[in-house]
């Protein structure tokens, strides 16, 4: 309900470096506050926002009739009907949700961002709107999603309100080929690195308590790759390295279109794998003295799904791999040990015809992994340059991936991934080494670790 | 006869005597100032050792990653570097000035023309440092975007680059020195005139094939049809 217009407090403002847009700081003032709010970031998602505004204002409903709720759509200047699908999207049927009442309006707000184009600057709008109107839960949901439901909205928000926790990662039935850079890369390394296993970590669905929501305003890092792909992982990463309650939460299968017509792999490989790096320097005290894993609580009834079939060319990842072996030895040879890089050079000189025999091990490709971070603390200025060599590499691993995993099922899919993060945290000494030396030294890696305990924590928790 | 012999001698004695007279108090005067000028830069070098060793600026410039901006080795070591520079620099300063205290018209000339050329070399030399990291830099760059689009050739395509820049360079420099102006601007022209020319040509002639290589080179994973079901995130 319109009111008063609220009387912005000066230190809150100066915690908030980039002003609101003033068609959401008039919002504000007209909202005055809010317990709930849940961002949902788009650029031309038409054709699938409709879906999900109408959950998410389905779920702050069902779940939280009592709460005052606030949906924002954050938008990139679509070109297509994004913002009139948002504002139109209605939930009529109130048998659907066995409703006795009405359902109170929720409010729905579009606004176009402004700053660097990307997911992270969307993300700043929202919580930026979060912080103005003092919510205790800030949620963020993909605009792409086919498969979000109202128990998202619970699942991502309840552990914020009621059992104290400041973020929620989803936790989701994928596809094995699916969500390659989480499996092959940022889940092991993160794991690795802050000995917290977090399955997701860039899944793109969060719940966000109020002090995480600000301390993320207050960091100085929004105009980097922050800005575009690297939030996810930036998010994730602040809130286990500064000692935030994590937190999971099991939302069922995840079902998507494109993430970003425009956006090609390499830039999405380099913001995101560039985050983590960037990250590891700036972490490198909390990291260096941690070991093991624990699992991250995960909350949420599981329970198994279908999913889309994917269709993978793998010959076509293994021909870019091959071209990378042919043509990116010097710029490979800036970030890989010698041994590292001799072992890759072999693989790329198997006969094409060997393709079907193709096997990039899991220690070959963690040795990459940590040799490219390396690499990225010692050589600043080609930084770019060394990231964006990395795809070949990588489309080499997910290659060997499909390759070994194709008769498998889903759970022994997930021990492949398993034994692969205990590669990396057999190799963290190795890391800690060439991280502090320039100088190339060879180091054998530690004997297996005991795995991440995996118990399920279903945890209740009632209102 | 005797008388004779005699009398050239005495002219060649007196010859000497004069040229000795003359010339050997500027000589060794000239020998002191090289002299005095080995000690100072071989002093400088010991003393710009001494005080980056402990600024440890090496340090800083591989921690910054200067040092493997201008060598990829990262074995650059920028004491050495400006110590040796200082020495030489010194040396050579010494060595002009012994020469300028001949005081003839043809050292004046030679000391006049290096004083003059010395700041312009300096500059065509940074030019060239330049053009040479740049050039190496963008190559590398389109070297890798080709590979990771699935361009063939991308070795000659980054080697395109690289010479475009370098003869950029080459150019400049060449404007800096005043050397040969009008015929590196001529070339220069020339090339890019040439280029378009080329290109215009190449993409006139084969406009039928130019689509179908983009149609029939190997799609990128992310760019498939694929990507619809396949999310790399």
């Amino acid at each position: 309900m319109p009111g008063k217009p609220q009387v912005l407090q000066p230190e809150r403002d100066l915690m908030i470096d980039q002003p609101l847009p003033d068609d959401a700081r008039r919002a504000a003032e007209v909202i005055r506050r809010a317990d709930i709010v849940v961002g949902i970031p788009s650029y031309n998602n038409g054709r699938t926002i409709g879906h999900v505004v109408r959950a998410v204002y389905a779920g702050l409903a069902k779940y939280y009739p009592q709460l005052t709720g606030v949906v924002i759509n954050s938008d990139g200047g679509s070109t297509d009907n994004t913002q009139t699908a948002v504002l139109s999207s209605r939930v009529e049927d109130n048998h659907l949700l066995l409703f006795s009442t009405p359902l109170l309006a929720a409010h729905r707000l579009s606004f176009p961002y402004h700053g660097v184009p990307g997911k992270g600057s969307a993300f700043r709008l929202i919580f930026q709107m979060a912080k103005q109107l003092d919510a205790k839960a800030c949620a963020v949901v993909d605009s792409d999603l086919r498969s979000i439901t109202p128990e998202w909205i619970d699942l991502l928000v309840r552990p914020i309100l009621f059992a104290g926790y400041d973020l929620v990662t989803p936790y989701y039935q994928r596809h094995k080929y699916d969500g390659t850079i989480t499996n092959s890369i940022v889940y092991p390394l993160t794991r690795m690195l802050y000995g917290l296993g977090v399955r997701q970590p860039i899944g793109g669905e969060f719940g966000i308590s109020a002090r995480l929501v600000s301390r993320y305003l207050e960091r100085e890092d929004w105009e980097t790759d922050v800005a575009r792909y690297g939030i996810d992982i930036w998010m994730t990463t602040i809130a286990i390295a500064e000692g935030f309650r994590v937190c999971q939460s099991f939302l069922g299968a995840k079902l998507h279109d494109a993430k970003d017509p425009g956006s090609d792999l390499t830039a999405m490989l380099e913001q995101v794998v560039g985050s983590v790096f960037m990250l590891m320097q700036e972490y490198k005290s909390v990291w260096q003295d941690r070991s093991g894993c624990t699992p991250a609580e995960l909350f949420g009834f599981r329970f198994d799904v279908g999913l889309d079939p994917v269709q993978v060319n793998v010959e076509r990842m293994i021909t870019s791999f091959r071209a990378g072996c042919h043509e990116l030895g010097e710029i490979w040879a800036l970030a890989l040990e010698k041994d590292t890089l001799a072992a890759v050079r072999r693989l790329g000189g198997c006969p094409p015809d060997g393709a079907e025999s193709f096997h990039l091990d899991d220690e070959l490709w963690a040795r990459v992994v940590l040799d490219f971070a390396c690499a990225y603390k010692k050589n600043p200025v080609s930084r770019g340059l060394i990231l964006r060599s990395f795809t070949p590499l990588y489309l080499g691993r997910v290659a060997s991936f499909v390759r070994e995993t194709e008769t498998l099922v889903a759970s022994e899919v997930e021990e492949k991934i398993e034994q692969l993060c205990l590669t990396f945290q057999s190799l963290k000494p190795h890391l800690l080494a060439r991280w502090e030396a320039n100088s190339v030294r060879s180091h054998r890696p530690q004997p297996p670790q005991a795995p991440c305990r995996r118990e399920l924590h279903e945890q209740n928790l009632e209102v | 006869m005797i008388d004779t012999l005699r009398k050239v001698l005495e002219a060649a004695l007196d010859r000497l005597q004069y040229h000795v007279t003359t010339y050997l108090p500027s000589l060794l005067a000239a020998l002191t100032l090289v002299l005095a000028a080995y000690l100072t830069a071989v002093l400088v070098r010991w003393v710009i050792y001494r005080i980056f060793k402990g600024l440890t600026i090496d340090k800083f410039l591989r921690q910054s990653g200067i040092a493997f901006m201008v060598d990829s080795s990262g074995q650059l070591r920028a004491t050495r570097l400006v110590a040796e520079s200082a020495y030489w620099g010194i040396l050579l300063s010494g060595v002009l000035l012994g020469v300028n205290v001949f005081g003839t018209e043809l050292t004046t000339h030679v000391i006049q023309s290096l004083l003059f050329l010395l700041p312009k070399l300096v500059v065509a030399g940074l030019i060239l440092l330049a053009g040479t990291w740049l050039g190496h830099y963008l190559g590398r760059s389109m070297l890798v975007w080709a590979v990771n689009e699935g361009f063939p050739s991308p070795r000659r395509l980054a080697a395109v680059v690289r010479i475009l820049i370098m003869f950029v360079a080459v150019v400049v420099a060449a404007d800096q020195l005043d050397f040969a102006r009008s015929v590196f601007l001529a070339a220069f022209i020339i090339f890019v005139g040439g280029s378009v020319l080329a290109a215009s040509l190449a993409v006139g002639l084969g406009r039928g094939r130019v689509p179908r290589f983009l149609e029939e080179r190997p799609e990128h994973p992310g760019d498939s049809a694929e990507r619809s079901l396949w999310s790399h995130l």
